[in-house]
């Protein structure tokens, strides 16, 4: 067998591989969407759409789920519109709110905040990482070296500590996630401008006789800011995980509000006895809410690269 | 089989991408000994058919039907199994890019060795020795250690002859090369179709070269195929083919030959003048200085063309960028409209720039891709009003609607009209155009040198062209200057540098150079002028001149001496005093 023809055939195969896999991405892409979609929905409307209420406590306290064999009975109860007992779907917790309530209302405060310090970090970080690319060298590496020493300390350390001086809010924990993650746009940012500078329609321009900055905000910030906005779906999904961690530690959303990370702490100590449901289903949401934004940016980074 | 009977025999042969048909009933014969040139503009699928030869197709395309006889033998008819075990041993394939082709995990003779051992029953041993052997015959000086190199420690070159060595060493009957050339220098180029053909001739193999450059198939082809859209539209022998092309798109790119040079220019007044420009850049780590461009003169008159040529790494895109301030100079004046350019503050050139201007190579990469054409031209005009904008678009040659509409969507050849029209309209005095046509097809590239010539024409603007493509540039140059590691080494006016040039650098330059033009085929003659070696390092120059350790008629003070520029009475310079002393 002649390598030469070898390393064709293993090509084309991969070519052909590259083919297969792209309507399966799209499909990816597209649940993906359609989570980060329905998570923003949720965000805005979610309280209101909850069948009970959020925050008054019932005696119907630690009531399981229906098994699912009761599940179809049940459904048809409702469409009858027959009287039927009230139907926890997710059960409730030991406070007997419904767990189904609040999982729905939790985007409230998990995904608002989640964005809110994203959208701050992008802004601040593309600008700053355009600083940084555009500068002298030697202010371009300071910046590096202090986004580098902010990205270095631990988010819960700094969680901790900015709730003990400001105190727990939503408005702390959007600033300790914009700390962590206003280094991370700032790279991006930084090294697609380092490209862009040298891009033949930036030098024409140069030609022409534009300013620096006029290029810099011109031509070089806009073609730079891809990267940094399909990075942005991506960290939000994480920044609800990080949102729901630090409430879990204690750092985060203060009690009773519906947030799925205080949601897991409250029920946790209940798992040992086999009261698994008031943590569980708020963690399954977490998981779906970061697997779509991890699903949509990818597709998004997909389509960019194409 | 009788000895006449062809080696390659192609019947009806199809390929389809869906419903559209890449290739499309190919048939055509190669007989033994014989070169036959493919070629066509980009798309019309050439390469599709290369591959397709070896009974390959890229996904999702499949082959439709037809024949493929090699010395009578069906190769579409014979099972996977059979059919892998005959390419390479049977038929050979020389792709574009040879340092992508090659594993960098093994030295190139392992990856010889192992396209001898698939094919021929021989030894470890006797492999070792025949794949050193083809190194040597493909004119490697020191093969045993080159073998031992990895692909990244050769030049593209000799990358190349590494493929030729794969193809041809199980002795293939017949080798497809598909653009072997494309990428590399013109001496390289020029050694390396020698060394091709002289191989094959050797061996009466037959091969099918696939190429775009005309200059080749006039220079090595013993018959030319044309294809357009799939079907092949004419077969001629070559040099009928030159004498009278039977087909639209050959007159087409063969009516660029017979252009008549350029007018001169209306005044003898000079625009711009180069002195000393000198520009080298700090290598990181090493600390090593790269000289790029060495005490460079130059002088442009108003409404000339000075084409500026040499190989990759000779400097000449860093003068063009010097010139606009888009690499700082280290030395040098650059006089230009009374001021030296050098030495002005930043901010004042600001306004003079616009009076220089210039045209990239990537026609891609020069244009934002957020912004539509109107918007891009728009942004060189001072007063933007949409009916200046088609005028331009229009001067151009290309419609106005184009204005609504984003770089990506238009052909190459579109965008670098783009990048003309930005450029015109600051109403500049000179255009550096650098390598303005490289990256185009050669149909485009014929409609851009055309639109070149008659802007000139129309304005009166100077151009500097800096161009590796000698062709190109002698259908649009007044002067030319011929630059070698960083220095001038030779200027003078088309037909001086063209027909005699002096300095030996530029002597072994033209005849590695393909003119397009059977008269002189460099098949058929005994390739003269050629350096020997390696070019130095612009890292590590030699004491003396440059060019001391290549030359062939190198004397002892060359050696010791630097060389400067000679002006000579008949207004030509030249940087080589034994030249110059003639």
């Amino acid at each position: 067998m002649s390598e030469s023809a070898e390393i064709d055939t293993a090509l084309l195969q991969a070519d052909f591989d590259a083919q297969l896999a792209r309507p399966v991405s799209n499909t990816l892409f597209h649940v993906g969407a359609a989570i980060v979609a329905l998570s923003l929905l949720l965000m805005v409307i979610g309280p209101w759409l909850t069948p009970y209420d959020i925050g008054r406590p019932s005696d119907e306290i630690m009531q399981p789920p229906p098994s699912l064999s009761q599940v179809p009975g049940l459904v048809r109860q409702m469409l009858a519109g027959a009287p039927h007992p009230a139907i926890h779907w997710l059960g409730t917790d030991s406070a007997g709110l419904d767990v189904f309530s609040r999982v729905l209302a939790a985007p409230r405060a998990d995904v608002s905040i989640a964005v809110g310090a994203n959208l701050f970090s992008l802004l601040v970080g593309s600008l700053l990482g355009l600083f940084a690319g555009t500068a002298r060298p030697w202010v371009g590496g300071l910046t590096m070296r202090i986004s580098d020493l902010v990205q270095a300390f631990p988010v819960f350390i700094t969680g901790m500590i900015l709730v003990t001086l400001a105190g727990r809010s939503n408005g702390t924990i959007v600033v300790t996630l914009a700390l962590l993650y206003t280094p991370i746009y700032i790279r991006l940012t930084r090294s697609e401008v380092l490209t862009q500078r040298h891009r033949g329609f930036v030098d024409a321009a140069r030609v022409l006789g534009k300013s620096e900055g006029w290029i810099a905000l011109h031509h070089v910030l806009p073609n730079a800011l891809a990267p940094a906005m399909i990075q942005a779906s991506v960290t939000i999904g994480f920044a609800i995980l990080m949102t729901a961690g630090l409430s879990f530690v204690g750092a985060g959303v203060r009690p009773p509000t519906p947030e799925w990370g205080l949601m897991i702490a409250a029920g946790a100590d209940g798992i040992v006895q086999g009261e698994w449901w008031p943590s569980v289903f708020p963690g399954i949401a977490i998981s779906i809410t970061v697997f779509g934004y991890a699903a949509f940016g990818n597709g998004l980074e997909r389509r960019h690269a194409r | 089989m009788p000895d006449n009977a062809p080696i390659l025999a192609v019947r009806g042969f199809s390929v389809a991408f869906g419903a559209n048909r890449a290739v499309n009933d190919v048939s055509f014969d190669i007989n033994p000994g014989e070169i036959v040139g493919l070629t066509g503009d980009s798309g019309s699928g050439k390469s599709t058919l290369g591959l397709g030869l070896l009974g390959l197709v890229r996904a999702p395309g499949r082959i439709l039907g037809g024949s493929i006889a090699i010395e009578g033998t069906d190769l579409l008819r014979l099972p996977e199994a059979e059919r892998r075990a005959r390419r390479g041993r049977q038929i050979g394939l020389i792709v574009q890019n040879p340092r992508g082709s090659l594993s960098p995990l093994h030295t190139v003779g392992q990856q010889i060795r192992s396209v001898l051992r698939a094919h021929l029953t021989i030894t470890r041993p006797q492999a070792k020795l025949r794949s050193v052997d083809l190194l040597r015959q493909l004119g490697l000086n020191d093969p045993e250690r080159r073998a031992q190199a990895y692909p990244h420690e050769i030049s593209g070159g000799m990358a190349q002859r590494v493929l030729i060595a794969m193809a041809m060493g199980a002795g293939p009957r017949v080798l497809i090369a598909d653009e072997p050339t494309s990428g590399l220098d013109v001496t390289i180029q020029a050694q390396f179709l020698d060394e091709l053909s002289k191989v094959s001739r050797q061996a009466g193999s037959a091969v099918l070269l696939l190429t775009q450059d005309l200059g080749i198939i006039a220079n090595y082809c013993d018959r030319v195929l044309v294809m357009e859209d799939g079907r092949l539209v004419a077969e001629d022998r070559t040099a009928h083919f030159f004498a009278a092309p039977q087909d639209r798109y050959s007159r087409r790119l063969l009516s660029l030959a017979q252009l008549s040079p350029p007018p001169p220019p209306k005044t003898a007044e000079t625009l711009l003048a180069v002195h000393g420009l000198s520009k080298a850049f700090l290598l990181r780590g090493s600390g090593k200085r790269l000289q790029a461009v060495d005490r460079v003169d130059l002088a442009i008159g108003r409404g000339e063309t000075l084409g500026l040529v040499g190989e990759s790494g000779s400097g000449k895109t860093t003068v063009g960028r010097c010139l606009l301030r888009l690499i700082e100079p280290d030395s040098g004046k650059v006089m230009f409209e009374g001021r030296d350019l050098a030495r002005t503050p930043l901010a004042t050139l600001r306004q003079l720039r616009r009076r220089l201007q210039i045209v990239f190579q990537d026609p891609l990469d020069a244009l934002d891709p957020r912004w539509t054409v109107g918007r891009i031209v728009s942004e060189a005009l001072e007063r933007p009003s949409v009916g200046r904008i088609a005028e331009l678009l229009q001067l151009v040659g290309l419609d106005p609607s184009t204005a609504s509409l984003r770089a990506r969507g238009l052909s190459a050849g579109a965008q670098q009209r783009v990048s003309i029209a930005r450029a015109i309209a600051a109403d500049p005095a000179l255009i550096v155009l650098d390598e303005p046509t490289s990256a185009l097809t050669p149909l485009a590239r014929v409609g851009i040198v055309t639109l070149l010539r008659s802007l000139q024409r129309e304005f009166g603007m100077s151009y500097l062209f800096i161009s590796h493509d000698l062709n190109t540039v002698e259908q649009l140059s007044h002067r030319v200057a011929v630059m070698y590691l960083g220095q001038v080494v030779e200027v003078g006016t088309r037909e001086q540098v063209f027909n005699a040039p002096l300095h030996p650098y530029s002597r072994a330059l033209l005849a590695a150079h393909l003119a397009p033009d059977t008269t002189d085929r460099r098949i058929d003659r005994a390739p003269g002028a050629a350096l020997a070696g390696e070019i130095p390092s612009p890292v590590d120059l030699p004491v003396g001149c440059y060019l001391a350790s290549r030359c062939p008629n190198v004397q002892e003070p060359c050696r010791t001496t630097p060389q400067d520029l000679q002006y000579l009475p008949d207004g030509r310079a030249v940087r080589c005093a034994p030249a110059a002393a003639l």
